[in-house]
């Protein structure tokens, strides 16, 4: 028993930490695209304090059930990804629950946030709302095509699904890191990432300008709170998802901290030199080179 | 006993005597023929029952105590009293259904019919050939006065065709008679044999003359258009005595003079036998006319039975039952067709609607109809399959092929017609029908039934088919009028009842066909349960339902492959059935039917393939030894289409979509397993070492790829809710298919996880969708919206079944996703797996579209008083949630065992550690991730609630748009054409091509139907010019 609630313990501890980087990591990364505009942009305390804004707003309205289970669903989602993520290598506390289930179960479990996160914002009645749902389920169909091929190949590298396992055979320096040792699937793979953040060019789904929002048009409050929680947590474990199966993984925090920055930058760097893709453009787009890269990982481990 | 003469004798004195009563009361000439004809049915079935009790020998009898050749001999054994008992069995009931001709057209009607019948009788017991040319000649007069009796002008001038006709057949036959007799000096049959006329220089001139004669009096195709056009004109009762008396006793003379012709001979009749079945039956596909179509449908069977006749080398000892089958199936169903047409009156068969009317009608309509296809129980299944099985045994493929297509054909026709009998609008209603007209057929329906237990009977031990289920089917039809509700609670005792005989003992002995016995089982009692919902009588539901499981029931308990294919037919009529009972369906059920039956000819052959080499045990399958390659592919492709892969798949989505909202789950999550058990039986008997190698899987895998990426993709594009799931059917089969297709052991249990949540969603989401449109009164998604705040429950239930579908994790679809990824990537099949994991995901897109466009987004005005769903739906519905959430949170109770049973054949890679599976590169625990998802979902709604509890719920159109209040849900309801940007990327995969291809292939069939019906240009002079020319050109070919 006692070790369950030690168990638990650490796990909340890493909980906390991952949310607070995420915050942190949000608003700087905000703040660098503000500065390519040559805006100012934010204080990087300000997700900080929208949260606690939107947790203790005072009015609040509700469209309904599955409107109101929306948020849960989709930190659930993050919060589920990051319990079966193993954050540190080598690190009994920070490997939480990923005994239970493998990289498939990690890969499968984006979808429970996004499938609650849809039928919620969906029940608010906002045409917007399907709008971008609809637009962002198709784009992510063929956002997992590359990855999926990058995880094939790379499971036939290292003959594993697990994640901790990957992360093992990856040490011993730089020159063992999947990002050398297979080229190919880690392009593949860090293409799909953008779309799976969604940044420019494949940020049609959120459609800053013309649809408010996008999918959380309705939401506000702590709906909105729970949100943003989400966002934060979501984008340091997919970050560090990917550092774990590309990169090496992390022994430390600090490591940790730097190579899901990287990760993320990534993305943002794309996005804020590249336009906006039409919704059949960035479908068609990961059928092409990514989708040719990651066949030519997997022809390779054949 | 009565000796035979006194057949001839009687019908003679009488004949001569109506002439007396030319001027009395028509009904005393009447009764004395009647009488007349009982006592020739008799005195021919007193002989049949002493041979039948073998106390009696054959015997020969020669008129007025003369030898041969002096004398006219006549000849009784068992062969010729089973022929003339039906020879004056339908001469009786025959006289009984024309009582209305005959009293209209008097006593020259009667002296025609009983002479008719006494010329059939002499044809068939005489040896002497010039007696049979003589008696020949009566009988065709006779009937030629039957048609000309009728007094219309089409009958005229068809009868005066048939006239001509016959003549230059009889003439041949003369001719061919006098040169056997010049070489041979007897016209006794028996001496014709001993002395073997071929060996004499120009005798087998004489014998081929002979034999054309006798083959052209069965009408063979193309030289026939005189018979059709009286089939056609003449009074359909005439036209039963054509078709099934005449044709029996010509095909019966055609198998007395057997033994004196040569055998190169035999080919020759074999080959005019399937010219004129498949011909036939190919311009049968566009005849509208019922008694034209019943003529070729005639000249069809008596094609087949020639061509039985001209095979019997190849069918050993088979041979008599094979052909005697075949006939008495012709017989009965042929006669019983024709005396509906009279009673109905309908010229049309489009106008055969009118038989619902008269449920009894409808009933006997079907058996006739499935009598003559030699579906099972009836007599003519087990002759085809003994026919079948015969010729792979001799290696007579090509024979198999060229008799399926032909039945093929046959088929088509005549489940068009049948369709239209369900289906069509009743335009017309039917006057009183008298008792004399439907004693007849009714009595042949009923021997046909029992015609095809004792086939089966007879068949011995080794061919034992259960027919309790069959029982239990046929009382619930008998009692059809009570209230449904009453059946309804049969039924499901009925299933309870059959579960509780099998289930216990298969889960004792063979844990797979426990699975799928409890999903045929289980569903089936599940899905009736929501038929209780239902009003009123429901006729003729229980009884296709019911029928559907029994034959589902078969196929798992069948032994032998005999027992398999009977069930399997059966299974596919009851399905057939219940599809057609949607109301758009007379379309979709045509076109399911077609392709069931092609896939189950496939089945056959591969099953004759078979049996040539080790026998009938199903379990023998993995012992064949020659033609792997063939046998499992005609196999693989029989069940595929019932599995509905791409391809063969164009059936299902209009089958499933169109079907009532308690039949869709029972044909697409229970029945497409039926397929799945086929396919998985076959490759478990392939073997892992065949199977590792064999390229048939392999195709197969890329099959089931492609069907679960085109299903996936067009289900997503769909606008109705039902088609919608259908088209997911599609794709969940093609994942089931590549599963298998792998052949390890994890692609196996992953298959299994897919087997039984393809059951459990499906059924769910069927089920609740099917409830849903019997409230909101639509299919189309567009047309609903909001209902979440109406019906709660079913949103649950929908909503359960779609994350199961889509994998998400911590339900059991994702066990389905993680088996899958597993096995694929140890199989090294990774392409087509990155195939099918995105088709995985696409079905996020179909899914999201059927929960959001139904029940979320906005209200529609006109559903804002809908009830929630009937709660004879909800209770199977959420006991298969109830089973989804035990086999999330538990699937080692069965995967295990399943596990467990598959590691022996193909080679053990996972591993059972409690509740986690462990495969060589990761691992899984269904039980802990239910439980860490429910706590920390607990945990974050809590958290919600405490920050949040005051949210105010607002109404519908309180949304933040654009500084307006929208106020018509139809303009902010997001849901036609949803995935626009979608369908641009993507939307060219789903193009139908493949039904541009088969619609091709049936069109080009038509037009060559079509062109083919151009050599019947109703002319008689022409009709006789062909008489002359299909002699000559066959005597060329011969000689």
């Amino acid at each position: 028993m006692n070790d369950i609630i030690v168990k638990l313990l650490w796990t909340l501890l890493g909980l906390f930490i991952v949310l607070n980087w995420g915050l942190l990591m949000g608003a700087t990364m905000r703040k660098i695209v503000a500065r390519v505009a040559h805006r100012y942009g934010i204080p990087f305390y300000q997700p900080w304090l929208d949260l606690i804004k939107l947790y203790s707003n005072r009015s609040s309205i509700s469209h309904g059930v599955m409107f109101y289970l929306g948020p849960v669903f989709r930190l659930g989602g993050g919060l589920g990804i990051f319990l079966f993520l193993p954050l540190i290598y080598g690190s009994e506390h920070f490997s939480n629950f990923s005994w239970a289930g493998d990289l498939i179960l990690i890969l499968y479990f984006q979808f429970f946030g996004m499938l609650g996160m849809a039928l919620g914002a969906s029940d608010g009645g906002h045409p917007n709302s399907v709008i971008g749902i609809t637009r962002g389920l198709g784009q992510f169909t063929t956002v997992e095509v590359p990855l999926t091929l990058a995880v094939i190949s790379i499971a036939l590298q290292y003959n594993t699904l697990s994640i901790s396992e990957i992360v093992a055979a990856q040490q011993g320096g730089f020159q063992n890191w999947t990002l050398v040792t297979n080229p190919l699937a880690t392009a593949a793979a860090m293409l799909s990432l953008l779309g799976l953040f969604r940044e420019a060019p494949f940020n049609l789904v959120k459609a800053p300008n013309e649809v408010p929002i996008g999918p959380p048009t309705e939401y506000h409050s702590a709906f909105l709170g729970i949100l943003r929680t989400n966002g934060a947590l979501l984008h340091v474990v997919e970050a560090a998802l990917f550092m774990n199966l590309f990169f090496g993984g992390a022994t430390h925090w600090v490591e940790f901290i730097v190579k899901t920055f990287l990760v993320y930058f990534w993305s943002v760097f794309v996005g804020v030199v590249s336009p906006r893709f039409r919704i059949e453009q960035s479908v068609t787009w990961f059928l092409k080179i990514p989708l040719a890269i990651g066949i030519l990982a997997v022809i390779l481990y054949i | 006993m009565v000796g035979p003469l006194y057949i001839i004798a009687i019908a003679l004195g009488t004949a001569f005597s109506l002439g007396f009563f030319k001027k009395a009361n028509r009904n005393i000439p009447y009764a004395i023929m009647f009488l007349a004809i009982a006592f020739m049915t008799f005195i021919s079935g007193q002989w049949l029952y002493a041979f039948l009790a073998n106390q009696q020998e054959a015997i020969q009898i020669f008129t007025a105590g003369f030898q041969p050749p002096f004398s006219i001999s006549l000849q009784m054994g068992l062969h010729e009293a089973v022929f003339v008992s039906m020879i004056n069995g339908i001469g009786l009931l025959s006289a009984l259904y024309l009582y209305e001709q005959f009293r209209d057209k008097g006593v020259q009607m009667m002296m025609v019919f009983i002479l008719l019948f006494m010329g059939l009788n002499v044809i068939i017991m005489t040896r002497d050939i010039f007696n049979l040319f003589v008696f020949l000649e009566i009988s065709t007069i006779a009937i030629i006065g039957l048609i000309l009796l009728e007094k219309k002008e089409q009958a005229m001038s068809s009868g005066f065709k048939y006239l001509i006709a016959s003549g230059i057949i009889s003439g041949i036959l003369l001719i061919g008679i006098i040169a056997i007799y010049y070489y041979n000096g007897t016209l006794f049959i028996n001496d014709i044999i001993s002395s073997n006329p071929l060996l004499l220089k120009g005798g087998s001139v004489a014998v081929f003359l002979t034999l054309m004669a006798i083959v052209l009096e069965l009408k063979p195709f193309p030289v026939n258009g005189w018979a059709l056009d009286v089939y056609e004109s003449a009074h359909p009762g005439v036209g039963a005595i054509l078709s099934a008396a005449t044709g029996t006793a010509m095909l019966f003379v055609l198998y007395k003079i057997t033994p004196f012709i040569a055998d190169p001979w035999f080919n020759m009749i074999a080959t005019i036998g399937i010219i004129t079945f498949i011909g036939s039956n190919l311009l049968g596909i566009q005849q509208e006319n019922a008694q034209r179509l019943l003529g070729y449908s005639s000249v069809g069977q008596l094609g087949l039975i020639m061509l039985v006749i001209g095979l019997s080398p190849y069918l050993g000892d088979n041979y008599l039952f094979i052909g005697f089958t075949l006939l008495i199936s012709h017989f009965l169903a042929k006669a019983g067709l024709f005396w509906i047409a009279g009673i109905i009156k309908q010229k049309k068969i489009k106008n055969w609607s009118v038989l619902r009317k008269t449920p009894l009608l409808m009933v006997l309509f079907g058996i006739f109809i499935l009598t003559l296809l030699g579906f099972p129980p009836f007599p003519s299944f087990f002759g085809k399959w003994e026919l079948v099985m015969e010729l792979s045994n001799n290696h007579q493929l090509a024979w198999i092929i060229a008799i399926l297509a032909g039945s093929f054909l046959e088929a088509v026709y005549l489940f068009r017609w049948f369709g239209y009998a369900l289906k069509k609008e009743i335009k017309e209603t039917t006057s009183k029908i008298q008792f004399s007209k439907i004693l007849p057929p009714f009595l042949f329906g009923i021997t046909s039934l029992v015609a095809g237990y004792y086939t089966n009977i007879f068949q011995g031990d080794a061919y034992t088919i259960n027919y309790l289920p069959l029982a239990l089917v046929l009382i619930i039809t008998l009692i059809d009028f009570i209230s449904a509700k009453i059946k309804n609670s049969l039924a499901i005792l009925a299933m309870a009842y059959y579960g509780f005989l099998t289930l216990p003992g298969l889960y004792e002995n063979d844990f797979i066909r426990f699975i799928f016995m409890a999903i045929f089982i289980g569903g089936g009692i599940l899905t009736l349960i929501a038929g209780y919902a239902y009003q009123g009588k429901r006729k003729g539901f229980y009884p296709a339902a019911l029928l559907m499981f029994a034959g589902l029931g078969g196929i798992i308990e069948a032994q032998t492959t005999l027992q398999f294919f009977f069930a399997w037919e059966i299974m596919t009529f009851g399905s057939y059935l219940l599809i057609i009972r949607g109301k758009h369906s007379i379309k979709h059920g045509f076109s399911y039917i077609l392709f069931s039956l092609g896939g189950a000819y496939l089945l056959l052959m591969a099953f004759g393939l078979m049996n040539a080499q080790v026998g009938m045990q199903i379990s023998a399958l993995s012992d064949i030894n020659t033609h792997l390659n063939l046998i499992f592919s005609l196999l693989a492709i029989g069940f595929m289409t019932k599995m509905a892969s791409l391809g063969l798949h164009i059936w299902l989505p209009g089958a499933h979509a169109e079907a009532e909202s308690d039949v869709s789950p029972m044909v697409s999550a229970i029945l497409l397993k039926a397929g799945v058990f086929g396919l998985l039986i076959t490759i478990l008997a392939m073997g892992a070492e065949y199977a590792q190698h064999s390229t048939l899987l392999y195709i197969l895998g890329w099959i089931g790829a492609l069907t679960a990426l085109v299903g996936n993709l067009a289900a997503s594009f769909q606008e109705d809710a039902k088609r919608l799931l259908a088209y997911s059917s599609i794709g969940q089969l093609g994942y089931i298919l590549f599963a298998y297709a792998m052949a390890t052991h994890l692609g196996w249990v992953g298959g299994f996880v897919y087997v039984i949540n393809h059951f459990a969603f499906k059924a769910v989401l069927f089920l609740t969708i099917g409830a849903v449109v019997l409230r909101v009164g639509t299919h189309k998604m567009y047309e609903m919206g909001g209902l979440i705040k109406r019906m709660p429950l079913a949103f649950i239930a929908v909503l359960i079944g779609i994350i199961t579908l889509s994998g998400v994790p911590p339900l059991s679809g994702f066990a389905g996703k993680w088996f899958f990824y597993h096995a694929l990537i140890s199989k090294g099949w990774y392409f087509q797996g990155a195939v099918v994991l995105f088709a995985g995901i696409i079905a996020f897109l179909y899914c999201f579209r059927l929960i959001q466009s139904i029940f979320l987004g906005q209200l529609k005005d006109n559903h804002r008083k809908v009830k929630e769903i009937s709660i004879w739906f909800i209770i199977p519905i959420y006991t298969l949630i109830i089973g989804i959430m035990i086999f999330s949170a538990r699937p080692h109770w069965i995967l295990q065992p399943i596990s467990e049973y598959i590691a022996p054949y193909f080679g053990r890679e996972l591993t059972w550690n409690g509740s986690t599976a462990i495969a060589e590169m990761g691992y899984w625990n269904g039980e802990w991730i239910m439980y860490i998802i429910g706590v920390m979902f607990v945990l974050i709604l809590g958290w919600l609630l405490y920050t949040n509890a005051k949210a105010q719920k607002v109404k519908q159109f309180n949304i933040v748009y654009s500084g307006e209040r929208p106020f018509t849900p139809e303009t902010t309801h997001i849901a036609h054409n949803m995935y626009a940007g979608y369908s641009k990327a993507l939307g060219f995969i789903v193009e139908p091509y493949i039904t541009k291809l088969w619609n091709n292939m049936s069109d080009a069939i038509v037009q060559l139907g079509g062109l083919t019906k151009r050599i019947y240009n109703g002319n008689g002079q022409t009709y006789a010019f062909y008489i002359i020319a299909y002699i000559v050109i066959t005597f060329f070919l011969v000689f």
